[in-house]
This record gives C-alpha cells, sequence and structure tokens, in this order.
C-alpha cells in the first residue's frame, strides 16, 4: 500500500525512522477520515441486509443477509415510481441548465453589450439569493399556474441556474477567439457558430455540469418538499422522509429505502468516480 | 479556480486576463438577447419577482389563503420580529451552525492536507475516493443514517460509548446536544470534500519556493506559515465565505427531517424560522420580514467577504 515516490514528493521523506514513523502517522490519519466518511454508508447497506432478529447485531456482515427488508418497503410506498420520477426530474432538470446555461453564456462571450456587466452581475447574484427568502412568493406562484403535486412543477423554476452559466462561461471564455472571429468573418451565422464551433469543444464542462446538476437536483429536498402531496407524484427523498414518519424505528426496512434512494447516485460515482470528484473540485459546491 | 471562486473572489490573475482584445464594439444587437432570453426569464419569474414580492409582503399581514385578504401593516412585522425571543436565539442559533463548521469545512481539512502531502500512488487514490463520498449522499439519506447510527437506545454510537463506560447521550433529543448533532451532520458531509479541495491547492504550489526556503534553513513549519499557508489563502477564503454564506442553509434538511426545530427551539436556525412562519404557522408577512433581514445580513456578509478575499488573498503570478 505505501508506495512512496521520492522523486515527484515535494518533501522527500527518507526512509530513516522518523521518516518511517511520520508515514505511519499520514496513513493513520487518511484512514480515520476513511472511516469516518465511509462508515455511516457501510453501516447503512449492513443494516439494510439484515433480517429483523439481527437487526440491532453489531457484527460487521449479517450472519444470514436477506433481502425482506427491500421487499417490505417496495409493499409500502410507492418506491420504484418514486425513483422514477426523481430520475425524471433529475435528468431534465440537468438537461435544461445545460441548454439555457448555454445559450445564456455563448451571449455573453459572443457579443459585447452595454448590458453586459448588469446582465452578468444579475445572474451571479441570484446564487446568493437563499430560497427560503423567495419560497412564499414561488409557492403562490407555482400553485396559480397548477404546478402543485406534478414533476413539471419541480423541474421549471431550476431550469436555469446561476452556477451553469457561470461554470459554462469560464469554460468559454477560454476557447480561442480567433477560431470564433474567423467564423464570423466567414459569414457563419451566430446560430451557426454555436452548435458547430463551440459546442463540440465545450464536452468537458459541459459533461461536468451535467453530473453536478443531475446530482443535486437528485438530491433536492427543499422545493419537492413544498409542492409535493401524493407520494406516487413525489421524489425519493420526499418518499424517504414519508417513511421514516410512518415507520421510523423499523431500521432495517428504513435503511433500504435510504439504500434504494441514494443506490443511483452511488452507482454513478463507482462508474464515473474521478470525474465526478474532478467536476465537484473544478466548480465549488452549490 | 471553482466558479464560485471566479465570480465572487476574483483574483487579481483572473482580473488582468485580457478580454478578447480584438472584439470591437458592435451596433445594436437583438441576438445576444434571444439567447439571454430563456436564463433572463426564469431568474426574474422565480428569483426577482418573488423577492420583490416577499419585500412587499414583508409589509402585509396573510395567511397565505387566496381567498383571504392582504392586510398592510407597515413596520408592524419588523417591530414584533425584533421583540421576539424566538428570532434572537434563531439568529444565536445560525451563528453556532455557521462557527460550529469551521472546524469541519476549514481548519480540519486544511491541516490535514498540509499533513499529508507526501502521500501519493494508489494509496492516495482510495483514500481520495473515499473520503469524497459524503458530498453526494443526499442530505435526507445523511440525515436518516446519522439517526441510526446516533439512535439513543440501539445505536453503534450509543453502543460504543456503553462499551467505553460513558453515559448515555440524547444526540437529537437533548437540547444541549442536539445543535452540534446537526452541526456535526452538516460537516460530516463537508470534510472530505474540503480536504481535496486543499490537497488539490497545496500540490499546486511551485515546489521551487519550498525548495529555496529549505536551503535557507527554514523549518517545516516555518515553510508551512511563511509559503504554504499565504499560497492557500485562496482556497482558505473560498471554503470560509461558502461556509459563512450557505452554511445555515446546508442544515437546512438536517433541522427539518430529524428535529423540527426542537428540542426547546434549540436547533431552529433562521432559515428554519422563515420555514415555519411560512408554512406552519402561515403567517407570510412574518416570514417575509425575517427573510429580508436574513438576506440584507447575508448580503453584508457577502459583500465583506469579498471584500475580504480582494484585500487579502494571495496569488502566486
Amino acid at each position: 500500500m505505501t508506495i512512496e515516490n521520492p522523486a515527484s514528493s515535494p518533501e522527500p521523506s527518507s526512509m530513516t525512522a522518523p521518516g518511517l514513523v511520520r508515514r505511519l502517522a499520514v496513513h493513520a490519519m487518511m484512514i480515520l477520515l476513511s472511516v469516518l466518511s465511509i462508515f455511516p454508508i457501510y453501516w447503512m447497506i449492513v443494516t439494510s441486509l439484515r433480517p429483523a432478529n439481527e437487526i440491532f447485531s453489531t457484527a460487521l456482515w449479517p450472519a444470514s443477509p436477506t433481502l425482506e427488508n427491500y421487499a417490505f418497503v417496495l409493499t409500502r410506498i410507492p418506491m420504484l415510481q418514486m425513483l422514477l420520477n426523481t430520475a425524471v426530474v433529475a435528468a431534465f432538470t440537468a438537461g435544461l441548465q445545460v441548454v439555457t446555461g448555454m445559450l445564456a453564456a455563448y451571449a455573453l462571450v459572443r457579443w459585447r453589450m452595454r448590458l453586459s456587466g448588469v446582465v452578468h452581475g444579475l445572474i451571479a447574484l441570484s446564487w446568493l439569493v437563499p430560497f427560503q427568502v423567495t419560497m412564499i412568493p414561488n409557492y403562490v406562484l407555482a400553485s396559480q399556474l397548477g404546478l402543485l403535486d406534478t414533476l413539471t412543477g419541480l423541474i421549471i423554476p431550476n431550469a436555469a441556474h446561476a452556477f451553469a452559466v457561470l461554470m459554462l462561461y469560464h469554460g468559454m471564455r477560454s476557447f480561442p477567439s480567433e477560431i470564433l472571429e474567423a467564423a464570423r468573418i466567414d459569414g457563419a451565422r451566430s446560430w451557426k457558430i454555436l452548435w458547430q464551433i463551440v459546442v463540440p469543444n465545450m464536452g468537458a464542462p459541459i459533461a461536468s455540469l451535467s453530473i453536478i446538476a443531475f446530482i443535486s437536483a437528485w438530491n433536492e429536498y427543499f422545493w419537492p418538499l413544498l409542492l409535493s402531496r401524493k407520494p406516487e407524484n413525489s421524489v425519493v427523498q420526499i418518499g424517504l422522509q414519508m417513511f421514516m414518519t410512518q415507520e421510523g424505528n423499523l431500521w432495517g426496512p428504513l435503511m433500504a429505502a435510504a439504500c434504494l434512494a441514494s443506490l443511483p447516485i452511488l452507482v454513478v460515482y463507482l462508474v464515473l468516480q474521478r470525474h465526478v470528484i474532478e467536476s465537484f473540485m473544478k466548480s465549488g459546491i452549490r | 479556480m471553482t466558479s464560485f471562486q471566479a465570480e465572487f473572489a476574483p483574483s487579481k490573475a483572473a482580473a488582468a486576463t485580457p478580454m478578447r482584445a480584438a472584439r470591437l464594439r458592435e451596433p445594436f444587437s437583438i441576438a445576444p438577447w434571444i439567447y439571454l432570453a430563456p436564463t433572463l426569464a426564469l431568474l426574474m419569474i422565480w428569483t426577482y419577482v418573488p423577492l420583490v414580492e416577499a419585500f412587499k409582503l414583508s409589509f402585509y399581514q396573510w395567511n397565505m389563503l387566496p381567498t383571504s385578504p392582504q392586510r398592510y401593516v407597515g413596520l408592524k412585522n419588523y417591530e414584533r420580529l425584533i421583540a421576539l425571543p424566538e428570532m434572537r436565539n434563531a439568529l444565536w442559533n445560525t451563528l453556532y451552525y455557521t462557527l460550529g463548521l469551521f472546524p469541519m469545512s476549514v481548519i480540519i481539512p486544511l491541516f490535514v492536507a498540509i499533513w499529508t502531502q507526501d502521500l501519493t500512488g494508489r494509496a492516495r487514490k482510495i483514500y481520495r475516493a473515499l473520503i469524497f463520498v459524503p458530498m453526494i449522499v443526499a442530505p435526507v439519506v445523511a440525515a436518516i443514517l446519522w439517526r441510526w447510527l446516533l439512535n439513543e437506545d440501539q445505536g453503534i454510537v450509543t453502543l460504543g460509548l456503553d462499551w467505553l463506560g460513558f453515559d448515555r447521550i440524547g444526540f437529537l433529543t437533548d437540547p444541549r446536544y442536539a445543535l452540534a448533532t446537526l452541526t456535526w451532520i452538516t460537516g460530516w458531509k463537508l470534510i472530505g470534500f474540503s480536504t481535496l479541495l486543499f490537497s488539490a491547492a497545496n500540490a499546486g504550489i511551485n515546489s521551487a519556493y519550498i525548495e529555496a526556503a529549505r536551503i535557507d534553513g527554514a523549518s517545516r513549519w516555518g515553510i508551512i506559515r511563511d509559503i504554504r499557508l499565504p499560497l492557500l489563502s485562496p482556497t482558505i477564503l473560498l471554503l470560509s465565505m461558502m461556509t459563512i454564506l450557505f452554511g445555515a442553509q446546508w442544515s437546512f434538511a438536517y433541522i427539518r427531517v430529524l428535529t423540527d426545530g426542537g428540542p426547546l427551539k434549540s436547533t431552529t436556525n433562521i432559515f428554519y424560522l422563515l420555514y415555519q412562519y411560512g408554512f406552519e404557522t402561515l403567517s407570510a408577512g412574518w416570514s417575509s420580514a425575517a427573510g429580508m433581514i436574513a438576506f440584507a445580513g447575508f448580503g453584508l456578509l457577502a459583500a465583506g467577504c469579498m471584500w475580504l478575499t480582494k484585500r487579502f488573498a494571495v496569488y502566486d503570478n
């Protein structure tokens, strides 16, 4: 495990005794932090697999693992429907944020307008308006538009986000302007430049934005909390909370429900691990 | 550099980037406005107009029923709120959440990142993959799994305390501990991510500076204090700013799912108070007035943070 590469390490520690102690301490600290991060999730999975008579066991793996908790969850709440709803909401939210963000970022990069600064500021500052401050007018508007208890209502208000515009804007600014200029001089329409030249070269920022927008939309809790009424029209976070309120101390089924709710995200993470980490690191917390 | 950083904490380096120099001012064109329309329309409809409406509502009394009238009450909502102990309590708790997050979002990650900078290869990749995970776990899931771990009867933490011979603690039911517990859960999601951000920034420091200092006989601590910390200041300021501006909002889901603001209102922060006024007691006026106070307060904080960043962040350019 302890592969040390002195050549690339900025402060090479020799193989002397103090160096070894230090390295052990470094690993000890990282192992502690890793356990702290991962154990709660591991424990959720293990508990979800325990049969009812083992639920309070502290063994690291159940003696007779079972899926009965999952079966119980599926009979109690429309879990599959909610997972499907959440997938639809998250996919549309991410897709729309990419499209609206792309168009707006392109406008800010391509044209110099008298009001560029104002528009840019208006978009950026919307990030700093806490949702709790605007929730009542938002709720009233959604109910007037008949969006209560619908998936559309969950998607539309999040179809544009300052974060999406700014992330793509910064990605696009590093795009060589000479190419854009050349295309313009050739008489290409702005629309054509966007789709044929800019978008194909924005793969990395678009992928990062899609990952982050999808994960945050999947995990979103507050707006669905205000909007949703019936479990079958709702998303999985709300379902999870309802299930907890009803069956609060049935730990096995509760953990099974929590596992089902996080499974898609964890699968995305397992598959795209490096991309997910890098996307978040490049773009900050949302 | 993150988008947030680029936007709200501009560095000298970013400011100095030449904006496409060849671009000439063009005559007015409708085209950019068409491209901007979807974003601007959505932000207007769902953020700015509601913000103005919330400002208006803060001078009215209204129970949120479409059929009942909105009654103008002037500054009464604000006067009542300022006099309410609930409001003061919520503001104190907001401060507690924010300050309580700092060790987990900034201080510990900073020192772990510096301390573990020699890690390379496979081990480093594995740690990286593991400590990032809490960041993508849904807040509701995090709330539920900590509720199980900390359960007062059979939770693994409680059993651990028993085993060590300590008394049981009502992590979520004892007003003395509930606020700290929720702060911990909020921080749990951030600690690994912050560590990774600091590690990346630390690895980006030009090793020539470190070499030069070492040749000059600087101690390990001297190098950290005089070279690493100043060059890490943009990341320190970024994470501090995010903690200050968003920390109290991040804890909302945990409060809602785990304690409903209790026990004895010990975990209610300003954002949760807004929610309770709005959707539990249905007093839109109070909620909006408290919202305006919060918005103004956080707006001032944001301006202060940006000023501090511009003034104190050290960039290597």
